[in-house]
């Protein structure tokens, strides 16, 4: 047993946990937490967005909601204003936001650290009140519904849609899983090395010839990309858009689902936002201020674990795979 | 030009507000022979080497590098026409093993936007990074993080990941700044092996070292070029005695 087997066995657990979810579930609880769970997939892959960016290459952002926006709103608007089908809609989406992130990265990504962070929180207010006031397009306060079109039709009778509920939860399952494929794919590529060189030292990056400018817009392109695909994937599961889910709270969310779940580890987002989506669901019929238990969890896990539960799992696996061995074995866990 | 002259600074100035950091410099650097850049503090050695790198856009003035114009260039091409530098605070990808920092700069040569490429496929630069291990000793730290090797090591791994870049010239800023008897004698034998197959030009305050390891001794003051010699030259040298060697006098 090496480090890397023992979390390729945990992905593969939490694969299984969720394509036999629908089955799993309802033995324990009740059955609409098929419903939330696939929910919090989408939403782990707005905090897998901040974590690409700030857990790789250092950048905090605090706009990821305007890339989720984006998505969500090329879907309903491509369904509900232009009249398309499932997936131009669907691409619309992805378009629409990935298109953002490389305008607003143009500018954005030449500052760092709080500058960074302000004008990400700045670009998302702008287009949340665009999005707010905009009516004839978006539906203002009231927000955007549509008819869900079919996924896949066969003549007049037959159709694949996501209103079947197993179609909905595995073509969900099917596009998250595809986004953190790609994450781990890129992460692991000699661009994925060239993201941590920028989040450990840009200077000594550029000294070695790296365009740091680029590495962070491509970055910062990818992270819409992702960021888009949750956006445009809860269009569909909500088949409505609103500017409430582009607001700069929604923003922040993902970086404290991000930040608990372990910053700089591929599934780490999903760890976060299963945990404190499940909190939320919990508490908050029980106690209207639950929130406090969040922020208490946030404190405790930012001082006694920085790395999150995503690095205080690498740390604990790698500390008993040391004990067991020699301790002169490569550790893996930036990948 | 001259076909020698690796580096040509020209009139070069840098200020910053009234301060002039550089005040018309100019020096160059021969191909073949070993460098060496002395003065006081503030005598703007490391400003030099700012401009130089295009980490500071000068305020006149022009750099070339093999005969080619570098003012202004951006800090990651100037890298890629072969001039590699090491910083005065030691500088490292802390988090990574110090087999990915040499990796990196390796790979950075053969490009790092491949994103559906594996990394540990990149075969050349594996072979950089296994083979610079080798020759710095640091293969038994190949998978530690570069935060946990000694001062020392991390001065070798900086030097290892300029290496790992093929560069046609070398600066280095105060390598053995802070290291002890035994490292500056290890490091100083690095150095001059490195002189052989590479152009070095090298900021350093321990006269003896510099007397030592370099050919050619370029010596500034305020901002500009004071005097230049062999180090023989130099030591003699009237006006650098009172300016500066004059101070260790007494010692």
């Amino acid at each position: 047993m090496t480090p890397d087997k023992i979390n390729r066995l945990g992905i593969v657990a939490v694969a299984l946990f969720t394509l036999l979810a629908p089955w799993i579930l309802p033995v324990f609880v009740d059955e609409f937490w098929v419903d939330i769970y696939s929910e919090m997939l989408i939403w782990s892959l707005l905090a897998a967005s901040v974590n690409l960016l700030f857990g790789y290459v250092g950048l905090l952002s605090f706009g990821q909601a305007l890339f989720f926006g984006m998505g969500m709103y090329g879907v309903a608007i491509g369904i509900a204003k232009i009249g398309l089908g499932f997936w131009p809609a669907f691409g619309f989406g992805i378009l629409l936001s990935t298109t953002m992130a490389l305008i607003t990265g143009f500018l954005a990504v030449r500052l760092t650290w709080h500058y960074f962070a302000i004008i990400t929180v700045v670009f998302s207010l702008i287009f949340y009140f665009t999005a707010l006031s905009w009516k004839p397009l978006t539906g203002g306060d009231d927000g955007l519904s549509f008819t869900m079109p079919p996924i896949f039709s066969f003549g007049e009778e037959t159709a694949i849609s996501l209103t079947d509920p197993t179609v909905q939860y595995y073509f969900i399952v099917l596009m998250v899983g595809a986004c953190y494929a790609l994450m781990g794919v890129v992460l692991k590529s000699p661009l994925g090395r060239a993201f941590r060189t920028v989040k450990e030292n840009d200077m000594r990056a550029a000294l070695i010839g790296l365009n740091v400018y680029m590495i962070r817009l491509t970055a910062f392109v990818i992270a819409g990309f992702v960021a888009g695909v949750a956006g445009a994937l809860f269009a569909f599961f909500g088949r409505y858009a609103s500017a409430t889910y582009m607001f700069y709270h929604v923003s922040g969310e993902a970086v404290v689902w991000a930040i608990i779940g372990g910053a700089g580890t591929l599934l780490g987002p999903v760890v976060g936002t299963t945990l404190l989506i499940t909190l939320r669901e919990e508490l908050s019929d029980v106690w209207e201020h639950y929130l406090i238990v969040v922020g208490v969890i946030v404190i405790v896990v930012v001082i006694f674990a920085p790395k999150g539960l995503g690095g205080l799992w690498m740390g604990m696996v790698n500390r008993i795979f040391d004990k067991s061995a020699n301790g002169n074995q490569p550790k893996e866990g930036g990948e | 030009m001259s076909p020698t002259q690796i580096l040509e600074i020209e009139d070069i100035e840098k200020h910053f507000g009234g301060l002039a950091a550089l005040d018309g410099v100019n020096a160059h650097v021969e191909s073949g022979k070993l460098t060496a850049i002395i003065g006081a503090n503030g005598a703007g050695k490391t400003t030099l080497f700012n401009v130089i790198t295009g980490i500071l856009p000068p305020s006149a003035g022009r750099v070339k590098f093999l005969g080619q114009d570098i003012t202004n260039k951006p800090v990651h091409e100037i890298s890629k026409l072969g001039l590699a530098r090491t910083l005065q605070i030691k500088s490292v990808f802390n988090g990574m093993t110090v087999r990915e920092n040499l990796w990196i700069a390796a790979q950075s040569r053969d490009g790092v936007f491949k994103p559906f490429q594996r990394a540990s496929a990149s075969s050349r630069a594996n072979q950089v990074a296994d083979q610079l291990c080798e020759e710095l000793g640091l293969t038994q730290f190949a998978n530690q993080e570069a935060a946990n090797l000694s001062y020392g090591d991390i001065a070798l791994l900086e030097i290892g990941i300029a290496l790992a870049t093929e560069p046609k010239l070398l600066l280095l800023d105060e390598p053995i700044c802070g290291m002890g008897p035994a490292e500056t004698e290890q490091t100083v034998e690095k150095i001059r092996n490195l002189a052989k197959r590479i152009d070095i030009v090298i900021i350093e305050h321990d006269i003896e070292v510099v007397f030592e390891v370099s050919d050619e001794v370029i010596v500034m003051a305020q901002g500009k070029v004071l005097a230049r010699g062999t180090p023989a030259e130099i030591s003699t040298n009237a006006e650098v005695r009172t300016a500066y060697l004059g101070d260790d006098d007494d010692a």
